[in-house]
C-alpha cells in the first residue's frame, strides 16, 4: 500500500502552434489499499499522467512522489498491449522483471500464474496465447514482483467484452486479496465503477474536473440499481463538464 | 524497483522563441545530415584517389581523377556514343519483350492450372543467376543478336511476373463489389479500379526488371557480342587497361542509374501522386 | 467430378510443366537439327544433360575436380566472405540505425555499391588481385555487404520502443534489456541479412570465378563453356540451382524454424511468406 501525492503536475508535448497541453495543474493525494479509476475521453491527458506516474514520462512541471512508510515505493505495470516478450516463454516473462532468479522467485512467478488460471502455460511462447490469456500474463507479471502500487492503462480495452468481464473480475479479487493500492485508467465508465472506490474525472485539456468516491459493497454488477445510478453520476458529470460535446 | 520523488525543473521552455526554436533546430539537423553526407563523398572519393598508388599500384586501382581523364579520352575517339546506343537499343527490345512476356504470364496465372504450371517458371526465373542465361545463350547462339535478347528475357520476366500476379491477388474487390452494386458497367470498372490499382504493381516490377536488364545485358555482351558496353570491357580486360575498363562501367553504371533512380521514378511520382500519402 | 478438378488444378499444372519443358526442348532440337544439321554439337538433349549430371554426381568427371570438390571450394570462399559481410555489414547497418549523421555518411555509398553489377566487382577483382582466393572473396563481400547493412539498420530502427519503456517501467538493469530484449528482436533481421548474403554472395562468387578462379563452381562452367560442351554448361547450371535450393530450403528453413520458435505456426507462416516475397524482389534486383 503506498501512498501517492502528486503536486501542480503539468505537461506539454512540442512547441509553438504545435503545442498540445496533456496535463494542467493536477494535484492528487491519496494511498492505502483503495482502487483509483482514472476515466475521460481520449486525449484528456489520462494515459500521460499515468506514464508520468510510472517514470516512463517526465512532467513539464510539478512534483510526484509514491512512497511505502516513508521510502520510494516499488510499482507494477500493466499496459494496455500486454508487452510481452515474443520470444521467451511465459515464465521466461515474468522472470525478466525479478530481481533475481532463485528457486524462490521462481515458485513465486508461478504461483501468480496459477492465479491467473495460467499454471499450466508457463512453458508456451506469448504467441501461443490468445489475447485474453497474454493479457493475464501481463498481469501476473505486475502482480509478480509483489509491488505497492499497480498502474493500469486500459488493461481490457483490447479484449471481448466476456473475456474482459472474467477478467475484471479475477483482478479485483485479486486487489482483495493482495491489498495493494491500484490506479487504473480506462475510459469504460462501467468498468470504473464495478472496480474502484474512487472515479477521477478528466476533462479535455488535461483538467481534474471531478473526484467521485464510490462507496458501494463489492462484489458490484452492472444491472444492480446503484451501480447503475453511480455511473448514471459519473456521467452526468461528464455531460456537466463538457465532455461529451464533440470536438 | 522504484520509483522516487521527482523534483522538476520549474522553468519551462521560454514560450516567445518556442517556434523560431523548433526552426533552427530543423535547419541545424538538415545542414548536419549535408555535411556528413559530403562527408561521406569527400571521405570516400578521398580514399578511392588516396589508394591508387600507394596501396595498389595505379595500373591496377586508378583513381577518380584518372578514370575521369580517361573518360575524356574515350569520348575522342568517338567509341563512347555508339557503344552505348548498340548495348541501350538491345535493353530496349530485350525488356521491351521480357515485359510483355512477364505481364501475360502474369496473367494467365489467373487461371488455377496456369497458376500451378508457372509457378516453378517463375521460381527458376528468379533464382536462376543471370551469368547462367548469358553462358548458355552465349554457347547456343554465338554472337547473334538473339543471345543477349533471350537472355534478357530469361532473367527479367519473372520479377514482373511476380508484381503483376501479386496486383492480382490483391485487387480491391470490395471496390469492384461497390461498383457493381452501383450498376458500374465493366469498362468503366476496369478503367477506373482495375487499372489504376494494377499499375502501381506493373511499375514496381519495370523498375526492378531494368536493374536487371540492363545488369544481364552488360553480361551477356561480354561473353559473345562484338559490340557495345560489355564488349568493350572485354576488350579492355583482355588489353589489361584497368584505367579503361572501370571507365566503361562506370560511365554506364551512372546513366543506368540515373535513368532507374532518377527517370523512372519521376515518372512514377507523376503517375501515382496519390499514393503520396502513403509513402509519407 | 474429383478427377476433374485435379485436372484443372494447380497440382496437375505444376507436374506438367517439367513435362511440357521437356516436350518443347526435344521438338525444338529436332526441329532445329532438322533445318540445320549442324546444330547437334551446339543443342545438347535432355538424354545428353542427364547423362553428364549422373557422371558428374557419381563423381567421374573430365573437368580437374570432381562436382563434391568444386562445391566445397566455391562454399569455403562463399562462407569467408559472408562473414566478413557480416561483420562489416553489422557495424555499419548498427550505426547508420542509431545515428542520423552515420547514416547520411555512408548511405548513398550503399545504394551505390547495392546497383553495381556483380559483374563489375567480378571483373575488377580478378585484374586487381590476379587468379585465386582474394578476388572471389572481395566479390562475395562486396556483394553481400550492403544487403547486411540494409537489414541490420532496418532492424535497428524497427526497435519494439513498447518493450523498452516495459522494461524502463518495471526497472530491469541494463544488460539484461540488451540480452533479452535488443539481441532477440535484432536476430530475425541478422537471419534475413544472411539469408541475403548468402543468395546474392552466391551469384556474385559464380561470376567471380568465371573471370578471376583457378577452381570452384564458376571456373569449371566456364571450363565446359570454353570446351565447347553445351551440355555441360546446362548440366553444371541445373546442379548450381539444386545447389542453392538446397540450401535455401533444406538449410535456411530448418535454421529458421529452430531459432524463431516462438513465432507461432500460424502466423508464423504469414511472416515468412512475406518474407520469401520480399527476398524473391530484392534478389532478383540483382540479377
Amino acid at each position: 500500500m503506498a501512498d501517492i501525492l502528486v503536486q501542480n503536475l503539468h505537461k506539454e508535448f512540442g512547441a509553438g502552434a504545435d503545442k498540445v497541453v496533456a496535463l494542467d495543474d493536477v494535484s492528487l493525494d491519496f494511498g492505502g489499499h483503495v482502487f483509483v479509476s482514472v476515466v475521460g475521453a481520449s486525449g484528456c491527458g489520462k494515459s500521460t499522467l499515468l506514464n508520468i506516474l510510472s517514470g516512463i514520462e517526465t512532467p513539464t512541471n510539478g512534483t510526484v512522489s509514491i512512497t511505502q512508510d516513508g521510502r520510494p515505493a516499488r510499482a507494477g505495470y500493466v499496459f494496455q498491449a500486454a508487452r510481452l516478450l515474443p520470444w521467451r516463454t511465459v515464465l521466461d516473462n515474468l522472470l525478466f522483471v525479478q530481481d533475481d532468479r532463485s528457486a524462490q522467485t521462481r515458485e513465486r512467478c508461478q504461483r501468480y500464474l496459477e492465479m491467473v488460471q495460467l499454471g499450466d502455460k508457463a512453458k508456451k511462447f506469448p504467441g501461443e496465447l490468445s489475447g485474453g490469456m497474454q493479457q493475464r500474463v501481463g498481469i501476473a507479471r505486475a502482480f509478480s514482483t509483489e509491488p505497492d502500487v499497480l498502474f493500469m492503462d486500459e488493461p481490457f480495452s483490447h479484449l471481448d467484452a466476456i473475456t474482459a468481464r472474467v477478467l475484471r473480475a479475477e483482478l479485483h479479487a485479486m486487489w482483495q486479496a493482495t491489498g495493494k493500492t491500484v490506479v487504473f485508467v480506462t475510459h469504460d465508465v462501467g468498468e470504473a465503477v464495478e472496480l474502484s472506490n474512487r472515479i477521477l474525472v478528466f476533462a479535455k485539456g488535461g483538467r481534474l474536473a471531478e473526484d467521485v468516491p464510490v462507496d458501494l459493497p463489492f462484489p458490484r454488477d452492472v444491472s444492480d440499481s446503484d451501480v447503475a445510478l453511480a455511473k448514471a453520476d459519473v456521467f452526468r458529470t461528464f455531460e456537466r463538464i463538457g465532455a461529451l460535446n464533440p470536438a | 524497483m522504484t520509483t522516487a520523488v521527482a523534483p522538476v525543473s520549474t522553468d519551462g521552455p521560454r514560450r516567445v522563441s518556442e517556434e523560431e526554436l523548433a526552426r533552427r533546430a530543423r535547419r541545424r539537423q538538415r545542414f548536419k545530415t549535408w555535411f556528413w553526407r559530403l562527408a561521406g563523398y569527400a571521405f570516400f572519393l578521398g580514399l578511392w584517389e588516396f589508394a591508387s598508388g600507394r596501396f595498389m599500384p595505379e595500373t591496377l586501382l586508378p583513381g577518380p581523377s584518372a578514370v575521369f581523364a580517361t573518360f575524356g579520352d574515350l569520348w575522342a575517339t568517338g567509341k563512347v556514343p555508339d557503344a552505348f546506343a548498340t548495348t541501350l537499343t538491345r535493353i530496349a527490345i530485350g525488356f521491351a519483350l521480357a515485359f510483355v512476356v512477364g505481364v501475360l504470364v502474369g496473367m494467365l496465372m489467373q487461371n488455377r492450372f496456369l497458376a500451378g504450371f508457372f509457378r516453378d517458371a517463375v521460381t527458376i526465373g528468379v533464382t536462376t543467376p543471370g551469368l547462367i542465361w548469358a553462358l548458355i545463350t552465349a554457347i547456343i547462339f554465338g554472337n547473334r543478336e538473339a543471345g543477349p535478347l533471350i537472355a534478357i528475357v530469361l532473367t527479367t520476366f519473372a520479377i514482373i511476373t511476380v508484381n503483376v500476379s501479386e496486383g492480382i491477388k490483391t485487387l480491391p474487390t470490395d471496390l469492384i463489389d461497390m461498383a457493381r452494386s452501383f450498376g458500374v458497367g465493366v469498362l468503366k470498372r476496369n478503367r477506373h479500379i482495375v487499372i489504376p490499382h494494377l499499375a502501381p504493381f506493373v511499375f514496381t516490377g519495370v523498375r526492378f526488371g531494368f536493374s536487371m536488364a540492363w545488369k544481364v545485358t552488360v553480361l551477356t555482351e561480354v561473353f559473345s557480342s562484338s559490340s557495345g558496353i560489355g564488349f568493350e570491357m572485354r576488350t579492355a580486360t583482355q588489353l589489361f587497361r584497368l584505367p579503361e575498363f572501370l571507365t566503361w562501367i562506370l560511365a554506364f553504371y551512372v546513366l543506368a542509374l540515373f535513368l532507374e533512380k532518377v527517370v523512372l521514378e519521376v515518372i512514377e511520382r507523376r503517375f501515382f501522386a496519390w499514393r503520396k500519402t502513403i509513402r509519407s | 467430378m474429383r478427377a476433374r478438378r485435379f485436372l484443372t488444378g494447380p497440382l496437375s499444372g505444376r507436374l506438367a510443366f517439367p513435362l511440357v519443358c521437356l516436350a518443347v526442348w526435344l521438338l525444338t532440337v529436332e526441329l532445329v537439327t532438322a533445318v540445320w544439321p549442324f546444330a547437334v554439337d551446339v543443342l545438347p538433349t535432355p538424354l545428353q544433360v542427364g547423362e553428364f549430371m549422373w557422371n558428374e554426381l557419381t563423381g567421374e568427371t573430365l573437368a580437374p575436380h570432381n562436382v563434391y570438390e568444386t562445391f566445397w571450394i566455391s562454399l569455403q570462399r562463399l562462407g569467408i566472405g559472408m562473414l566478413i559481410a557480416m561483420v562489416i555489414g553489422s557495424v555499419i547497418g548498427l550505426g547508420m540505425g542509431l545515428s542520423t549523421s552515420v547514416n547520411a555518411f555512408f548511405n548513398d555509398w550503399v545504394v551505390a555499391i547495392l546497383a553495381m553489377p556483380n559483374l563489375a566487382w567480378a571483373l575488377f577483382c580478378s585484374l586487381a588481385f590476379g587468379f585465386g582466393d582474394i578476388g572471389p572473396i572481395v566479390t562475395v563481400v562486396l556483394t553481400a555487404v550492403p544487403y547486411v547493412i540494409i537489414n541490420v539498420r532496418e532492424g535497428v530502427r524497427n526497435t519494439p520502443s513498447e518493450l523498452y519503456d516495459m522494461a524502463d517501467a518495471f526497472g530491469v538493469p541494463r544488460e539484461r534489456t540488451i540480452r533479452h530484449v535488443l539481441i532477440p528482436s535484432l536476430m530475425p533481421f541478422l537471419f534475413a541479412a544472411g539469408r541475403y548474403a548468402f543468395a546474392l554472395g552466391w551469384k556474385g562468387l559464380v561470376v567471380a570465378e568465371v573471370f578471376g578462379g583457378q577452381d570452384g563452381a564458376g571456373w569449371t562452367i566456364k571450363f565446359w563453356y570454353d570446351a565447347h560442351r553445351a551440355y555441360g554448361v546446362v548440366g553444371y547450371a541445373l546442379l548450381f540451382v539444386i545447389f542453392a535450393l538446397i540450401f535455401e530450403k533444406l538449410l535456411f528453413d530448418k535454421l529458421s524454424d529452430r531459432f524463431f520458435r516462438w513465432r507461432p505456426a500460424t502466423s508464423g507462416e504469414v511472416v515468412e511468406e512475406q518474407f520469401t516475397a520480399a527476398d524473391t524482389v530484392e534478389e532478383s534486383r540483382r540479377g
